[in-house]
């Protein structure tokens, strides 16, 4: 098992980004929460539009157990036109979304968590009074194909539940590329 | 040393066992969908495919999941491409081989931003045979090719027209584009530090097969390899006839029973599988055991770079089985095929030496020790001259030559006629430069002239060229008359518009040279190269609201800026 320090964000754990529905929300909105499924994802990208359901399902399963899904679009909305908020509006209803679907519009979520690629995955765990990352990577092994898909959030949340470390801190991500605008 | 090479042959043996016990199952070759006439819709976008079991590859892919559709281009048309960025990121296409326009040709200047609409057109004067099509961003070109981005020009033109040739496309002509690939453990691409494929993919597809008649049949061959080259032939050993090679029909069929294929050429070859029962099958193979191509000694093994699992074998390309004869099956092959005027030794009037310099430990390969910048033009080729290119590779490895604009006439190898192959002797735009070797051609640049815009050569190894082994040359009409940036005046009607934009010069004698449309925001909507005024713009596909029209004028390159309203 490779050896991945546990990352503690707690400093962006106040920061608010605005949900589709128009409310503004942080991390430490969720009083009950004791971890969050983070999922980096966008409008366009092909792989990541292939996630939507599994997206609700793991919401529905693993928001009753105190540990929603967010969904960020960490996307640059004057290179990507598909990725301006009214479109992620649509997408929200379009797709029935059941967890919010936040707009990092000045990309400092994704700069904090360091996230290359949607779709890509945090689990990030209540530690101390802190958040600490405990897994980072795919959402499963299968993209197309969710019949045969294994899923890795979900193997780190139900060892997180039991107390059990996640069997896998990491796994490779891949997608679209999130190009973070220069900043000076 | 007996029992060493007695090992290796059993390894040998026991390698070919390998292959052959994996080959056995097939997986019909991906034929791209075609496109003709005079418009060209070309979407460029983000997508995966299953290529393996197990999670999907990302890819791009032009119209599709890999690769693009196959362009059907008549000489003499005037051909409009509609080239719409779909991708994550900035992208260009490139119409490899083909005689345009500098500002139409899609070289690392045309940038098309994603979201953005690129409009290139030409007049189709180069003459049939088998060019392509493929990104070109500086420094990215290695990885928006390993997408998958890319797809096949065919021209078709009246003397190859007049042959008694297999032209039905999919059925007895081919088109076959080979590379390769390495998988990391998620089946993605590895573009890092990579430069040779593990698996190779004809059309896309990993272990193709493909099922052809018993009769002539015409392979397009393209490699689009990093860096591999192929030494192909069939199974059997069997002969078969070089018909064109990248710019066009050589004048007579050249029969052989191997090919070597570098990357960026294309061959076209004729094969008679009139001998063979249907129901029967044979392989096409890279016959590469043994093959140094670039590297000193051979190719190496397994790891690192440049290794590979298809490194110094022989490897299956293509699994053919062979059916039944076609009606108007081709029976026999032309004993001539083209009558070719290249340009001659005599015509020469400037003479151009370029030694590959570099490749030394963490220093990139160059051109005469300059590595690419974008901004600084290389040479100067005047317009109507007949040149005579000669690249010396006093270097460590071999390269491919690619120039932009022109066919060449390959005339040397090492200073002589006679070292030039048989297989070489027609058109080229892409020639092989061994180590120890110099390669010697002549072109003459002819039709376009653009002080401006400038026309790249580079080694076709994208890793070579991302890395800066690239230059630039601008043609230069001296007859023409420089004016000097003046005021230019544009008017645009209607505005508020719809569905079509005028826009008109003030005084007649100016000319639009460029239209760059972007929205309010900044972010590019279209790219227009000397659009026809006449037709006016379609801008229908464009959202309501307020646009710039920057003007780029045609002589002054003077820019002037006018917005409009689009309903």
């Amino acid at each position: 098992m490779p050896n991945v320090r546990a990352q503690d964000i707690s400093a962006i754990a106040d920061l608010k980004l605005r949900n589709t529905d128009g409310r503004w929300l942080a991390m430490n909105d969720f009083s009950d929460a004791r971890g969050f499924i983070l999922i980096f994802t966008c409008n366009h990208c092909p792989f990541a539009k292939l996630y939507s359901k599994r997206l609700n399902e793991l919401h529905r399963q693993y928001s009753a157990q105190g540990v929603p899904l967010l969904a960020i679009n960490p996307m640059d909305t004057l290179v990507y036109d598909e990725e301006r908020f009214e479109f992620m509006v649509e997408k929200s209803a379009r797709d029935s979304f059941e967890f919010p679907y936040l707009q990092d519009n000045l990309q400092l979520f994704a700069r904090y968590m360091k996230a290359t690629h949607t779709p890509q995955a945090f689990v990030v765990w209540k530690n101390a009074g802190g958040w600490e990352v405990v897994y980072q990577g795919a959402i499963d092994d299968n993209g197309a194909e969710p019949g045969k898909a294994h899923s890795y959030i979900s193997d780190a949340l139900d060892a997180l539940l039991q107390h059990k470390k996640p069997p896998l801190p990491k796994t490779d991500s891949f997608g679209c590329r999130i190009y973070l605008r220069e900043s000076k | 040393m007996r029992k060493i090479s007695l090992i290796l042959a059993a390894l040998s043996l026991m390698l070919v066992a390998a292959q052959t016990a994996t080959s056995q199952t097939y997986v019909p070759l991906w034929i791209p969908d075609t496109l003709s006439g005079t418009n060209f819709n070309l979407a460029i976008r983000d997508t995966f495919s299953q290529l393996r079991p197990g999670n999907q590859t990302i890819t791009g892919g032009i119209n599709g999941k890999f690769w693009g559709p196959t362009l059907f281009f008549n000489a003499g048309d005037t051909v409009h491409l509609h080239v719409q960025n779909n991708l994550n990121d900035s992208t260009t296409i490139h119409w490899h081989g083909m005689h345009l326009p500098a500002v139409m040709d899609g070289g690392p200047h045309q940038v098309i931003p994603p979201g953005a609409l690129w409009q290139p057109y030409w007049e189709v004067k180069n003459k049939a045979a088998t060019y392509w099509y493929h990104p070109h961003l500086h420094e990215m070109t290695l990885e928006h090719l390993t997408k998958g981005i890319g797809g096949f020009i065919i021209v078709r033109d009246a003397e190859e027209a007049a042959l008694a040739l297999p032209r039905t496309y999919g059925i007895d002509d081919i088109p076959l584009v080979f590379t390769s690939r390495r998988y990391d453990a998620s089946n993605q691409f590895v573009t890092q530090n990579t430069a040779y494929g593990d698996y190779l993919l004809a059309n896309g597809t990993h272990d193709a097969e493909v099922t052809l008649p018993a009769q002539f049949v015409r392979l397009r061959i393209l490699n689009a390899e990093i860096e591999r080259g192929y030494d192909i032939g069939f199974s059997d050993n069997r002969n078969f006839y070089i018909i064109a090679n990248d710019g066009g029909l050589l004048e007579a069929p050249v029969m052989v029973n191997r090919v070597k294929v570098n990357v960026g050429e294309r061959v076209e070859i004729l094969v008679d599988l009139s001998d063979e029962a249907p129901g029967s099958a044979l392989d096409l193979k890279a016959y590469n055991a043994g093959q140094a191509f670039g590297f000193p000694g051979g190719e190496p093994g397994i790891n690192g770079e440049f290794g590979s699992l298809l490194n110094n074998v022989n490897f299956n390309m293509l699994h053919i089985n062979v059916s039944a004869t076609t009606p108007n099956a081709i029976t026999q092959i032309p004993a001539a095929l083209a009558s070719n005027i290249y340009p001659s030794t005599a015509d020469v009037s400037l003479t151009r030496n370029l030694a590959i310099t570099g490749g030394q430990v963490t220093v990139p390969f160059t051109f005469d020790n300059t590595p690419f910048v974008l901004s600084t033009i290389n040479k100067q080729v005047n317009l109507n001259a007949t040149e005579k290119w000669t690249v010396t590779n006093n270097n460590i490895f071999g390269h491919t030559f690619h120039i932009h604009d022109v066919q060449f006439k390959i005339v040397e190898r090492n200073g002589q006629t006679a070292s030039v192959g048989t297989h070489e002797q027609g058109w080229k735009d892409v020639m092989y430069v061994p180590r120890g070797e110099s390669v010697s051609f002549i072109a003459k640049f002819e039709d376009y002239a653009d002080a401006e815009h400038p026309f790249m050569y580079h080694c076709h190894f994208s890793n070579h060229e991302d890395d800066g082994m690239m230059g630039q040359f601008v043609v230069q009409d001296n007859s023409t008359l420089v004016r000097k940036s003046e005021s230019a005046q544009f008017s645009v009607y209607p505005n508020p518009a719809q569905e079509k934009l005028f826009i008109a010069p003030k005084n007649s004698e100016l000319g639009i040279y460029y239209i760059t449309i972007r929205n309010v925001l900044g972010r590019t909507m279209m790219m227009l190269p000397k659009p026809n005024m006449q037709s006016g713009i379609d801008i229908s596909a464009l959202a309501a609201g307020i646009y710039l029209a920057e003007i780029t004028e045609d002589v002054s390159k003077t820019r002037t800026v006018i917005q409009f309203i689009k309903n």
